[in-house]
């Protein structure tokens, strides 16, 4: 019966290609498979056994900071990719000295490790930091009674300033792909601006806007530098901000494990939705693969 | 350009297998240190070449694992690796570690009990070195310095500090948002201000420092002082980190908040905060913490280990480096550094927080087991 799979001397004849696959297939297993599903297996586990307490002490302790977390992302991750496309379209438009600069400039954030950014923000938006003491200057705000923004709205223009840029990299990419004739022949049909945007533009490069939102989502749910040295003891945190105080004070790997799972479960939509999307272009351009 | 490539990776092979092999070379002292970048700096760039210095053909090779019970637990995760592989030689020979390492690796048996015929037992006389957390540790550790929580204050808002805990909930509701420190997920400046929090509020030190038992009908109790933490942050402004309450005290964004006696001395040293500002320990008290020498069960070069744990706390380095270049306290008696230290330093360093206030006021932290109680009910109750 299973003659086809087993050859006549009874030993698994393999395609000779999976000797080519197995030393990534082997790191991907025990570098990233192997521990995400430790990570799952043991936040069930409480002293040896099989038990749920861990997500029961994750929900009562944090449920704010992980609707907190969710909200950050959800925002941050919408208004990065809005920004994006908006500086994307206005790159691929507008072509003057202006728009010259900031394309060689816009970058440099990308760069720029998130610690480093975290300690920019951190004297920058500080009650008496560089952005206070400004506008205390000009005169629209009280130094007695400054802005503050170490909460949401610090977080939100830490992630925009790292983040659009990287949006901006990948849609501005896709837009740069799309040929000058349709753009021209809109116009010349007489379409407006916001036409050419919302019926040319943005549609022949979904894919790229959804990689761009996909990706910064997914990056912003697993940030700890800038919400710990931004925000770190606020109520609300951020649930990375609790798995470093989980294992670092109480050593307690179960709870951070179950704070972990539901970062999973805020990026697996994505993930998956990420990577049926690159089938579905794998397909497009192998149809008999 | 695609030659010197070629130069560039072979040299880089070379590298890579001679290094691959890890052999220790005889003669140096591998140490492994927790703590912020100070505890690196002092290491590698004065004790280690002093050392080597004076023991020629030795050498100090140091490794920084990173601030907060983080980096002991680094340390930890190793030496408890060494000993569950069954290793026979060790690759540490020192290890900086803080107190709750003391408890992991005294449960485990990581560690060699070398205090006792070290050179410098002699100028022990803290209590922090029999006891840490309710665990015993006499002889397994010797303290590098010790280090104290206080609250500093800008004296030109502040004029009357207040001297008790309740003086100072009074005085942060009288002036919100200029009181300031980083709730217990930041830094252990908070974790220490909210310990000495339930310390008063309970008046039960001696049972959760030093006697015990731990009891959860104890941990109940505590919702009452939590839920008047909650209304006392209300009134609090919340800073980012140990050094982003000096930060917010410099620049004037609060007037008052706790802080690290030694990081307070440092950045007042390096022109980082404002000179006026002062310092106060609060009626019944603030925890402080020392950070412990220690050899691993099977180090490589036990006795060279000794000889650099009896030098780094002897009274001259003690003195020199520890009190007058560093600002923390000593590990060791401080009457035996009785001119090794500049009468100006000494005077500096204990002019705001007196030997006296230290003597009384300078508390330890809870028992392990009520210091986690202690952060997970501030997790429980403290939701504002």
């Amino acid at each position: 019966m299973s003659d086809s799979v087993i050859g006549r001397k009874g030993a698994v004849r393999l395609p000779s290609y999976v000797f080519l696959l197995f030393p990534a297939v082997a790191f991907i297993l025990i570098m990233y498979a192997y521990p995400f599903i430790l990570s799952f297996v043991k936040s069930f586990e409480l002293d040896g056994a099989f038990s749920t307490a861990n997500y029961k002490k994750a929900v009562d302790l944090y449920y704010k900071d992980i609707t907190f977390t969710f909200l950050v992302t959800l925002f941050n991750s919408t208004l990065a990719t809005l920004l994006g496309v908006l500086l994307s379209v206005y790159f691929r438009l507008n072509d003057s000295f202006i728009s010259r600069t900031l394309i060689k400039l816009y970058r440099i954030p990308i760069f720029i490790p998130f610690v480093v950014v975290a300690q920019m923000m951190n004297s920058f938006l500080a009650p008496h930091g560089i952005l206070n003491l400004f506008l205390g200057k000009v005169g629209l705000v009280n130094l007695d009674n400054p802005l503050q923004l170490f909460n949401f709205a610090g977080l939100s223009f830490g992630f925009a300033w790292k983040l659009i840029p990287f949006t901006v990299m990948i849609i501005f990419g896709g837009f740069q792909m799309i040929d000058n004739s349709y753009i021209e022949a809109a116009r010349s049909a007489g379409a407006k601006l916001h036409q050419i945007i919302i019926k040319i533009l943005i549609p022949m490069n979904s894919s790229s806007i959804l990689v761009a939102l996909v990706l910064v989502y997914s990056q912003i749910v697993g940030t700890f530098t800038l919400p710990y040295m931004l925000i770190g003891g606020k109520i609300p945190t951020t649930i990375t901000v609790d798995i470093a105080h989980r294992v670092n004070y109480y050593r307690d790997f179960g709870v951070a494990n179950a704070l972990g799972v539901f970062s999973y479960i805020m990026v697996i939509v994505t993930a998956v939705y990420y990577l049926k999307m690159n089938m579905r272009d794998a397909k497009i351009s192998h149809p008999q693969g | 350009m695609r030659k010197s490539l070629i130069i560039l990776l072979v040299l880089l092979l070379t590298a890579g297998l001679v290094f691959a092999g890890g052999k220790k070379e005889a003669g140096k002292i591998v140490l492994m240190t927790a703590g912020d970048t100070n505890m690196l700096a002092i290491q590698q760039n004065v004790l280690g070449p002093q050392f080597a210095a004076k023991n020629p053909g030795t050498g100090l090779i140091s490794v920084h694992t990173g601030p907060g019970n983080a980096g002991s637990q680094r340390i930890y995760e190793k030496l408890l690796a060494e000993s569950e592989s069954k290793k026979e030689v060790w690759d540490i020979d020192v290890a900086i570690v803080h107190e709750i390492f003391m408890k992991w690796a005294m449960d485990k048996d990581l560690l060699l009990p070398y205090a006792k015929e070290n050179d410098s037992w002699k100028y022990v006389t803290s209590p922090f070195a029999k006891n840490t957390l309710g665990v015993n540790i006499e002889g397994y550790a010797i303290p590098m310095f010790h280090s104290q929580t206080a609250i500093a204050y800008n004296p030109q808002f502040v004029k009357n500090p207040p001297k008790t805990y309740a003086e100072l909930e009074k005085w942060v509701k009288e002036n919100p948002g200029k009181f300031g420190y980083n709730g217990v997920k930041g830094g252990a400046s908070g974790v220490s201000f909210v310990v000495g929090w339930v310390y008063w509020k309970t008046g039960r030190y001696d049972k959760l420092a030093i006697t015990g038992p731990v009891e959860q009908s104890e941990i109940a109790s505590w919702e009452g002082a939590y839920k008047a933490l909650e209304d006392f942050n209300q009134n609090v402004t919340y800073t980012a980190g140990n050094v982003g309450t000096l930060d917010a005290l410099n620049r004037g964004e609060i007037w008052m908040g706790p802080v690290w006696v030694d990081m307070f001395f440092t950045f007042m040293k390096e022109g980082k905060l404002n000179p006026e500002t002062r310092m106060i320990l609060p009626d019944p008290g603030m925890p402080g913490q020392p950070m412990y020498y220690v050899i691993p069960k099977k180090a490589a070069n036990p006795e060279l280990a000794k000889k650099y744990i009896a030098y780094a706390t002897s009274p001259e380095v003690q003195g020199k480096e520890i009190v007058e270049k560093f600002n923390w306290y000593p590990g060791i008696d401080g009457s035996f550094l009785e001119g090794k230290v500049p009468p100006e330093v000494y005077k500096k360093i204990y002019s705001d927080v007196t030997p006296a206030d230290l003597q009384k006021k300078g508390l330890s932290f809870p028992l392990a087991d009520y210091h986690t109680a202690m952060l997970e009910s501030y997790e429980k109750w403290v939701r504002k």
